[in-house]
């Protein structure tokens, strides 16, 4: 480890919509700006860019973000943002000290500010069947085919809840892979209550009216209130079982229908990707409507550590027009904090701002309700079920050491390596901490969270035996 | 295995055609592609067996998270497809557990 790291302005972790907003807003009134992407390409998983040397072709909908964003990533370039691509943030230590590796080195960065983007990830739901290989998150069969333009699978079981799986179908029909059904969890019942709410937001809706058009001419069942029960399959998918679900959305025994597929997508929501504002010491609180556990922030979107700041879908799964309207916030906050940036100035900006926000809260507590998380679907797990995918530990191991006194997940991880593997616990912590409340039950909330601790991502051993400045 | 190229090639046209190994045999792919990429494209859905289970394994989360996509890359065990480019050239194992430094060289 270096004994003099670098001092930089404004350290922001995330390359996507949030970070980039802020990498914009900051350097634009003259701060300092590092951007730290661990992906080769700006854009995050909604901006996604495909590989230099691709171009798009024939129209259609699967560059229309990706245009967006280049934008965007251009500016920030042309600003001349100092960009650390292709690194992992592997550590925070001492609050605003950053650890990056790239593949060949590891340095340390103090952070004046450090602002963390870290975005999301497809809420992991384990079900009979889900570490088979041809199941794959809603997220992944996004990237799969807006970055590098290939289909997932020829003939698809869509399964989650929430508008992206619309998206999804959209993107497997326009690149003629056969959408078998499409299985939403939500019951979708008595829409007209929200029309008057959803006046203010008439495009999101009309997208949304489009995408059901579609899918309908393409005479692709779309069943409300069903949830994936099991897939299928020696070796990979074969097959799948849907089945009707209640409100929380718990299967309904008697009530399964089967699919022939290769393939089958699961997108349940998101939650945020914690892992950096919990090594910098940040509070979180229990926000199930914005995904689960989210950082306490202020109005500048700082966190309760002084002159950490966390925006975008890493606070609370917002979205992308939320993400960059917090980025731009905690863009004006930090250059406020260097004295780049009038009090007047400052204040209406930021309040212009502030009131986007507050439009866009006003969608996204419709969509919030229309499409809220019911935790009966962590009942689609068997005893045979794996929970945690890489200790490969079964849910039935897990909820032994509740049965034996564990009641946090820290102590299930202790006593059944759950949560210990590569993936530090994001895949299976969510779902363990939902068996653990029903198995006491207690609040979901009093099962906690793991702490998560350094490398908070795999970093190669080689970057770590080289120091770098 | 699904059948035939799964590449959306209406949709954009691609990078430059090289030549990788799996398993030992020859796979061609479009520079820039994840490694997860090409494999998916050709219908080629495992790249690991599990160390506890032997469960085979695949592309999942897409980001760089999950970890279930790891691939031995020039004798490099645990290299995740989803994130890592192609290379011409480039030697890809099917992972078997933890992996094995230097398997297939």
């Amino acid at each position: 480890m270096s004994a003099t790291p670098r001092s930089v302005d404004c350290v922001v972790v995330g390359g996507g919509p949030a970070g980039l907003a802020v990498a914009r807003t900051a350097s634009r009134h003259g701060v300092r700006v590092m951007l730290i992407d661990e992906n080769a390409e700006l854009g995050g998983q909604y901006y996604r860019q495909m590989p230099a040397g691709f171009r798009a072709a024939g129209g259609g909908p699967l560059g229309k973000e990706s245009v967006e964003g280049r934008r965007l990533i251009d500016e920030v370039r042309t600003l001349g943002v100092e960009l650390c691509l292709d690194a992992v943030v592997w550590g925070i230590f001492d609050q605003r000290t950053v650890a990056v590796a790239t593949r060949e080195a590891t340095s340390l960065i103090d952070a004046e500010t450090l602002v963390l983007a870290p975005g999301a990830y497809d809420r992991p739901v384990p079900f009979p069947g889900w570490t088979l290989p041809g199941v794959l998150t809603a997220g992944g069969a996004q990237n799969l085919m807006k970055g590098y333009r290939v289909l997932p699978g020829r003939r698809v079981l869509v399964a989650g809840s929430g508008p992206l799986l619309l998206v999804v179908a959209h993107y497997l029909l326009h690149g003629g892979a056969r959408v078998v059904a499409i299985c939403e969890a939500s019951p979708m019942r008595q829409l007209w209550r929200y029309a008057h709410r959803l006046l203010p937001h008439l495009d999101f809706v009309q997208q949304g009216y489009r995408y059901r058009k579609e899918i309908k001419d393409a005479g692709v069942p779309f069943l409300t209130g069903h949830v994936i029960r099991r897939a299928l399959g020696n070796g990979e998918v074969t097959g799948a079982v849907v089945s009707r679900c209640d409100d929380d959305w718990a299967p309904i025994g008697g009530s399964e229908q089967s699919f022939d597929v290769d393939t089958v997508v699961a997108g349940y929501g998101f939650v945020s990707s914690l892992e950096l504002s919990r090594l910098a010491g940040c509070e979180h609180r229990w926000e199930p409507a914005l995904g689960g556990w989210v950082p306490a922030r202020n109005r500048e979107m700082e966190s309760t550590v002084p002159g950490v700041f966390i925006v975008g879908d890493g606070a609370g799964v917002a979205g992308s027009a939320v993400a960059l309207e917090e980025g731009h916030v905690a863009g004006l906050a930090v250059a406020g904090r260097f004295g780049r940036l009038a009090g007047r100035e400052y204040s209406r900006e930021a309040s212009r701002a502030r009131g986007r926000l507050l439009h866009l809260a006003g969608f996204r507590r419709v969509m919030d309700e229309l499409y809220r998380f019911g935790p009966g679907l962590y009942s689609l797990a068997d005893r045979d079920t794996t929970l945690c995918r890489c200790e490969e530990v079964t849910a039935a191991e897990a909820l032994e050491a509740v049965r034996e006194g564990a009641t946090h997940v820290n102590e299930v991880k202790a006593w059944t390596r759950v949560g210990m593997g590569r993936c530090q616990g994001r895949m299976c912590g969510p779902a363990l901490a939902h068996l653990i409340a029903r198995a006491t039950g207690r609040p979901v909330t009093d099962a906690g969270v793991f702490t998560p601790r350094p490398p908070a991502k795999p970093v190669p051993l080689a970057a770590l035996a080289h120091e770098s400045h | 295995m699904t059948q035939g190229d799964l590449r959306m090639t209406a949709t954009a046209e691609r990078g430059r055609a090289l030549t990788m190994l799996v398993d030992g045999g020859e796979l061609t792919a479009s520079e820039g592609e994840s490694i997860a990429a090409t494999l998916l494209a050709s219908g080629r859905r495992l790249t690991r067996w599990t160390a506890r289970t032997g469960e085979p394994r695949g592309y999942f989360c897409g980001m760089g998270i999950c970890q279930d996509c790891l691939v031995t890359v020039d004798g490099l065990p645990n290299v995740r497809a989803c994130m890592t480019p192609v290379r011409d050239g480039m030697r890809v194992e099917t992972q078997r557990g933890l992996g094995e430094w230097g398997a297939g060289q």
